[in-house]
């Protein structure tokens, strides 16, 4: 079993040119973990994700990689996230994209439940080698949905 | 001393002379390292290589040429760092400052430039930067002030307080650890003319940045709300760090009556530090814990150490060292005071573009080579204060002077407020040849 | 060597103690908090060596060259080349490839990467022998659904047979070869044969009581001949720079007596030529990632216990106590060099099975050195030495604490479920690990006495 008979070869996707504010509602409206964002082209940029969306509402001090990672001296009220989620929700997508490690069509099934372990993530993107188009997405429901399948 | 090495450099490969041999390898060691296409470990590590294979050292000299003072230093403070950092303290004292001036923008300015520049001087300038950064970005966020001057600021400050002690940067452990100078002789020769540079330095950071930056009554009082307690993450650790790094203090100024030498305490503190930190632990916890505190040591540093120390007793083993030291004292006839001047101005605008690691290592062999022109070791004390000045405080010229520098300069591209290479150089050069003024009465005043 | 201006020093030392009393009692004290295994050995070294130069034994000049920086160096240079070549799959390519070289059959298996595990054991430290070569048995025995015990017991014998046979195979041949001057050369010729001869001679034992009763379904051997060992090297471009460097290397290590060259010197040359090979085309970020990342894979906990170690043991040597313990030594054995090489090899091979043999070979290496006069200078000792590194690196199989390598695999084996205890393992190991001392007993004995 490869990725790309465990695939969804036709997931939502973003364009880079969509704001923070559209991937925000897409994700909400369909309760959505992972969004890959693709260009006119159908390349693979990265993943703008639920984890995206944390990041927005927290200072760039405690996001840099060498920044804080102890901020429980800061008190903060839900009104100065909200207000830091709003300063930024009409940035494109592509600021606030997760670099995801990605499979291949060829990868085997176990890789790509060890990249969901490893990585914990619930889905993979399908990225072709040569090209570096998205063929689709490998979700943990598939993976689970097959194994299940097998037994039943 | 350098007899064995002398009699071996005369079977140098290729038939050619040991001492261009030495110095082609060392030139182009120099020039790979500027152009910074290599990693600078692998650089000096490689080059030593050829300086032993090269027949220049046997391996057994070439161990000798190490400074293993300098080396275990470095170590041992690394390691004492690394878990000190953990216990939140230098967050705790950047909080407090900035609340101690009512979060007033300037004040902010100010008071997080003289903390960066205290630290500096007792831990290394990029950790310093590594910890006092992220809260400046914090504080300048909720202030909403621009982040630039601040980060400007640290830069500077922290190549500033590097300048004043022994363990402050690389080139003091280097010539202290080389001329046998103590913590003591450093804080009572550096310190006062640092200090006066502080304040003569905050003069145009006012100027140009402080007496415009203003912030909102609601933002300040957001900052005033920080609870600086909650940054202290493991009070039981904080507390054994500070008995540690009080004893370490304490036992580089008693250092020469306890016949001790720099790298014995440095590591018996950071030894004493883990045993404290892994006491309670078991096996495994303990071993996470220690090798945690050597991995957080900066191997490339320690390494370009290794392989520079090499390379730079190769050289001077043949020679050409003397040889240079000789030329350039005829150059300054011979007079102690053109020639600190000539080391002090030059080390800083060298220092302001390259390393100043290499060039500092060069140096120590080629000032000592003076000793007899000025009446022995004890003469040449005006040249080593002149180097350390010059190497130390001409990283501000540029933003590629110091590594400290460009670690900050990351943060502030990450952050979406880069520092430019030119617009840093046109306000920074100016800064730091005040400073090297200051330091020229300084030294003309004291010393000559 | 260096005892006189150590001894100067030593005039100095604290609480009005004699120094060679106090230097006894910081040494004595620093290996019992070491045996008892409750602060970790890098700290105590440290702190041990440490209060050598308080008490006044040494200044830190004399510490620092008590310390056998072309120990340090190998092993550091070593280590970095190793980290590199994990990160290709080599290792793995070559366990796999030799489970379907035997059809995959269990016993053929066991056999070939016990082999495996010697030849690597050999050239690389054993621990990261280990480390490598046990994920891949434990996922071929959950294949063929045979139990992993067997495997995982060879792995740890002849983990520490292999790294006897060269002189980068185990930190003991380091350091004698080191102190000694010896080449990789004399230790191929001294030590190899006899190990093979260890080898096969283990794999008897295991055959009868594990090898003869494993078996698998066909459909599951069928499984494991299924994988694609190809597939396991994850980078080839760097497993030809790897290979190239360590070919290079060991060239340099067999030709170093001729080239004029020492070992700690060959192989940190190496380590920074395999660094500039896997850095050179990346940025400068990248490449301080690549090296961070090599230096950081280092066993600096290793690394640190052995400078500590040096330095106090050299406190104690300088104040000539380990010279009065050789000749105490000598006067038991009548200064008769069979009865040395004996008493040497059996009694390090017993007490490295219960304690670390590290430190226990920093102490006899500056004793046995003190004993040339009676045999005759250096050359003489040479027996010693062999019989020093066979007991020092055999004996570490008597018992599960007897090397890191066995409680690493122990580690593996608690948490995939089938727990390798103390003394089952003490019951099978020991027999085995004095029949190998018993080989080694009559080689020595033909070859040198």
């Amino acid at each position: 079993m490869t990725a790309k008979t465990l695939m969804n070869p036709n997931p939502m996707t973003l364009s880079p040119s969509d704001t923070v504010a559209i991937a925000a509602d897409r994700i909400l409206q369909h309760h959505l973990r992972h969004l890959p964002v693709v260009d006119a082209q159908g390349h693979y940029l990265g993943t703008f994700s639920v984890y995206s969306l944390l990041k927005l509402t927290l200072p760039k001090a405690v996001l840099d990689k060498h920044g804080l990672d102890n901020v429980s001296f800061v008190t903060e009220h839900v009104a100065h996230l909200a207000q830091r989620f709003g300063g930024r929700r009409d940035e494109p997508v592509t600021n606030w994209l997760n670099i995801h490690e990605v499979a291949h069509p060829e990868t085997p099934a176990m890789e790509i439940m060890l990249l969901m372990l490893h990585g914990r993530t619930t889905s993979v993107p399908v990225v072709n080698k040569e090209n570096g188009r998205l063929e689709g997405i490998v979700s943990f429901w598939d993976v689970l949905e097959k194994v299940r399948g097998e037994n039943a | 001393m350098h007899g064995s090495e002398t009699q071996l450099a005369s079977t140098v490969i290729f038939g050619l002379n040991p001492m261009w041999y030495a110095a082609i390898l060392f030139i182009l060691t120099y020039v790979v390292i500027m152009t910074e296409r290599i990693n600078r470990a692998i650089v000096s590590l490689l080059a030593a290589g050829l300086m032993i294979f090269g027949g220049v050292l046997n391996q057994e000299a070439a161990v000798r040429g190490v400074d293993f003072n300098t080396i275990g230093l470095l170590i041992g403070m690394m390691v004492i760092v690394a878990i000190t950092r953990q216990s939140g303290v230098f967050q705790y004292v950047a909080i407090w400052s900035a609340k101690k001036v009512n979060a007033s923008p300037w004040g902010i300015l100010a008071m997080l430039s003289v903390v960066t520049a205290v630290v500096s001087a007792l831990l290394d300038n990029v950790t310093t930067v590594l910890l006092i950064v992220p809260v400046a970005l914090l504080i300048t966020e909720e202030l909403k002030v621009k982040a630039y001057p601040y980060l400007f600021s640290m830069i500077v400050f922290s190549n500033i307080g590097g300048t004043a002690t022994l363990i402050g940067d690389p080139p003091n452990i280097m010539i202290g650890s080389a001329v046998g100078l103590t913590f003591n002789d450093f804080v009572v020769n550096l310190a006062p003319v640092v200090a006066v540079v502080i304040a003569a330095t905050l003069v145009p950071v006012y100027v140009i940045w402080g007496r415009n930056l203003k912030a909102a009554a609601e933002d300040r009082q957001r900052v005033m709300d920080f609870n600086e307690r909650e940054a202290i993450t493991d009070p039981a650790l904080l507390k054994k760090c500070l008995a540690v790094i009080g004893v370490v203090v304490l036992s580089f100024v008693f250092a020469r009556s306890l016949g001790l030498e720099a790298a014995t305490i440095g590591l018996f503190g950071a030894a004493a530090l883990l045993l404290l930190q892994c006491w309670p632990h078991n096996a495994d916890e303990q071993s996470k814990l220690v090798t945690h505190a050597f991995t957080e040591a900066e191997w490339i540093t320690i390494f370009f150490f290794v392989g520079l120390f090499i390379v730079v007793h190769g050289l001077d083993s043949t020679g050409a060292l003397k040889l240079l030291a000789d030329h350039l004292l005829a150059l300054t006839g011979g007079d102690l005071t053109a020639t600190a001047m000539t080391i002090l101005w030059s080390s800083a605008v060298l220092s302001a573009f390259v390393d100043n690691i290499p060039f500092v290592a060069t140096m120590i062999p080629l000032i000592k080579a003076m000793a007899p022109t000025f009446g022995g070791p004890e003469g040449l004390m005006p040249l080593w204060w002149a180097l350390s000045l010059g190497a130390c405080l001409g990283g501000n010229g540029t933003l590629i002077g110091a590594s400290a520098n460009l670690v900050v300069a990351g943060f502030a591209e990450r952050a979406g407020q880069p520092i430019r290479f030119v617009p840093f150089l046109l306000m920074a050069f100016p800064m730091m040849l005040m400073s090297v003024a200051i330091c020229t009465v300084y030294l003309y005043w004291r010393y000559l």
